[in-house]
């Protein structure tokens, strides 16, 4: 489902250019749990960027569903990200003033969907991670691994076909940590759902049937099957 | 994203940032209560004045000594030496053109006026039965001076309602002799009461006629004809035969000034009119200022909400949703500014009214309607760098933002 042929990207620092990604292929087919791994600066995030289509390549393709989407308007690659596309950040990035049920609605809104649906959805979806006591509650008043789940469940409300997550465990305890991979992991096979997952924690790099290693903007490894 | 999302997100995060909104939605307010009240206030004066003039009648035609180039207000209209006088004859005179009902001469001046060892100055007016006519003045008891040849002194005299009071107290004044200077006349009639009226306080003049008032006060001539067109159309026509007949009786010098009503209105209007806009104006600073206010804060918002920002965009927010999501916001916010504004304007014009009761104080729609639509235009106009700026976030960068 998706295809990236020869992509790159360069960054102006100062009168120097970076090059984050060099001619990178990759395909992911639909259903697939694929980790990202490599050090910082590796390009790692860099993909992810250009999977999400928050980030445009300097160069070449990149095919989703079968459709080219590097060409198109800002309206078009936010209504890609808006119907196919799931994120789940380090940072969790829920919107402070909001409730846990206003930021996992979000994405309704923007889809407009009409405010009764948006309201079931929005249960169900929170009763199905565990939160529906916590509804109510804005961020600052959530544990860290509450917060995450609100944003899985965020990225999850408008049902996409790929989840990308961006060192999903990195600002959360062990244990919470666990508990949030477990539901991607989970949200993975009930749904079907592609998974990328970035990050520079082997042990959780590992658990992927997929596990890309990079290094310098290019793909060093690509190992498929289970590694233990 | 639906149409009727917009506001309710917009109003959501107005409400939740409280301190931010309120301020911005206090300097909105004080902005637009300040326009209201200060237009409404140079309006009011404006319909006070016009008011006053046509409460003298719209056929008015005002003549006194001396040359003003320009006609409308000049000094000589309130009193003053001149180079040739005015006399009774000339107002008799004047009284023969055709293209006039009433002629009044007139002299004002101040007089001891006593009764029954009760004493006060008031203000005196000497004139004719025609006066009365002219000013539509209505009597509370009695009659007016009588018709007759105005160089003689009936020896009756008219009085206000507040003198009447002073003087006589619950005691009946009708038919009296009062003392007025070293003369004395007979009271045949009190004035209504009728408030304020330009240039003389009805309530507290005693009116009497003109030969007498000029030899009591010890003047030779009079301070000004007053006089009424027959009708509205033929007021150029009453004022250039005026000027002809004095014309002819001051050896062909144009001598005299001849004011109709509404030269004078209109030269009142123009000049309140001005002061009205003027105040306007400056107080239209205000709104500009709380434009900036809101600019700014906004700007604050923005950067403060970088984040936010981008993660709208990676749940696909286009740019255009994000402008809009701004704009709305800073649009809503001064127009429920704006509102609250003439809610406090409301408040104010209660107080005037309570404190200033005379004060026909009125809202000119023209005032309101500039007031809503600038805070409109000031909350789009400073809302759209802000709402630019916060669009074209980079999402990366944005996300990245702590």
């Amino acid at each position: 489902m998706i295809k990236l042929r020869e992509i790159e990207r360069d960054f102006a620092v100062g009168d120097q250019v970076v090059h984050a990604l060099r001619k990178v292929d990759l395909d992911i087919q639909e259903g697939e749990y694929l980790s990202l791994m490599g050090p910082s600066g590796s390009g790692k995030s860099t993909l992810m960027h250009i999977l999400g289509l928050l980030d445009h390549p300097t160069a070449g393709a990149y095919e989703l569903d079968g459709r080219n989407v590097t060409g198109l308007d800002d309206a078009a690659q936010a209504a890609v990200r808006r119907n196919k596309i799931g994120f789940v950040f380090q940072f969790f990035h829920l919107v402070p003033y909001l409730t846990a049920a206003e930021n996992a609605e979000l994405p309704l809104v923007l889809s407009g969907i009409d405010p009764a649906e948006r309201r079931d959805r929005v249960a169900a979806s929170l009763a199905s991670l565990g939160l529906s006591d916590r509804s109510g509650h804005r961020p600052d008043q959530l544990s860290g691994g509450q917060r995450q789940r609100v944003a899985i469940a965020r990225a999850m409300i408008s049902k996409p076909s790929v989840l990308l997550a961006d060192e999903p465990t990195g600002n959360l305890d062990r244990s919470s940590g666990n508990e949030v991979i477990h539901l991607i992991e989970d949200l993975h096979t009930s749904h079907g759902l592609t998974l990328v997952v970035v990050t520079h924690d082997p042990e959780m790099g590992e658990r992927a049937q997929r596990r890309i290693h990079m290094i310098d903007g290019q793909i060093r490894e690509d190992n498929r099957g289970s590694a233990a | 994203m639906n149409l009727r999302d917009l506001p309710a997100m917009a109003a959501r995060v107005l409400v939740r940032h409280p301190a931010r909104s309120g301020l911005m939605l206090l300097a909105m307010s004080i902005g637009v209560a300040s326009v209201v009240v200060l237009t409404s206030l140079g309006e009011s004066a404006r319909r006070f004045v016009s008011d006053e003039f046509a409460s003298l009648g719209t056929h008015l035609i005002m003549v006194s000594p001396g040359r003003t180039e320009t006609s409308g207000v000049g000094p000589s209209m309130f009193a003053g030496d001149t180079p040739r006088d005015l006399t009774i004859a000339d107002a008799t005179a004047v009284a023969r053109s055709r293209y006039l009902s009433d002629v009044a001469p007139m002299v004002m001046g101040q007089a001891n006026v006593s009764w029954g060892g009760r004493e006060r100055e008031a203000p005196l007016l000497g004139a004719t039965a025609s006066l009365r006519r002219i000013r539509r003045w209505t009597l509370a008891q009695g009659r007016f001076l009588p018709d007759g040849d105005p160089e003689r002194d009936s020896g009756m005299c008219v009085i206000g309602a507040k003198l009447r009071k002073e003087l006589f107290g619950p005691r009946r004044a009708l038919g009296e002799w009062l003392k007025v200077g070293d003369r004395r006349c007979r009271i045949t009639g009190i004035l209504a009461e009728e408030g304020r009226s330009i240039g003389m306080d009805v309530e507290e003049v005693v009116v009497m006629p003109v030969a007498g008032a000029l030899a009591l006060l010890n003047r030779p001539s009079i301070n000004r004809i007053m006089a009424n067109a027959r009708s509205h159309e033929l007021m150029d026509r009453a004022s250039e035969d005026i000027r002809q007949i004095l014309k002819k009786r001051h050896q062909g010098e144009e001598d005299v000034t001849v004011v109709t009503q509404d030269a004078l209105l209109a030269t009142f209007d123009r000049i309140l009119a001005a002061l009205t806009y003027t105040v306007g104006g400056i107080a239209g600073i205000s709104l500009i200022v709380a434009g900036i206010l809101i600019m700014n804060v906004m700007l604050v918002s923005v950067s403060q909400r970088t984040a936010e920002i981008g993660l709208l965009k990676a749940l696909g927010a286009p740019r255009e949703e994000i402008l809009r999501l701004f704009l709305v916001e800073a649009t809503g916010l001064s127009m429920a500014g704006a509102f609250l504004g003439l809610a406090i304007g409301v408040l104010a014009r209660l107080a005037i009214l309570y404190f200033y009761p005379v004060l026909p104080l009125t809202w000119p729609i023209w005032a309101i309607g500039a007031a809503l639509a600038t805070a409109l235009v000031v909350g789009l106009a400073f809302g759209v760098i802000p709402a630019r700026r916060a669009a074209g976030l980079d999402p990366v960068a944005a996300l990245s933002h702590h």
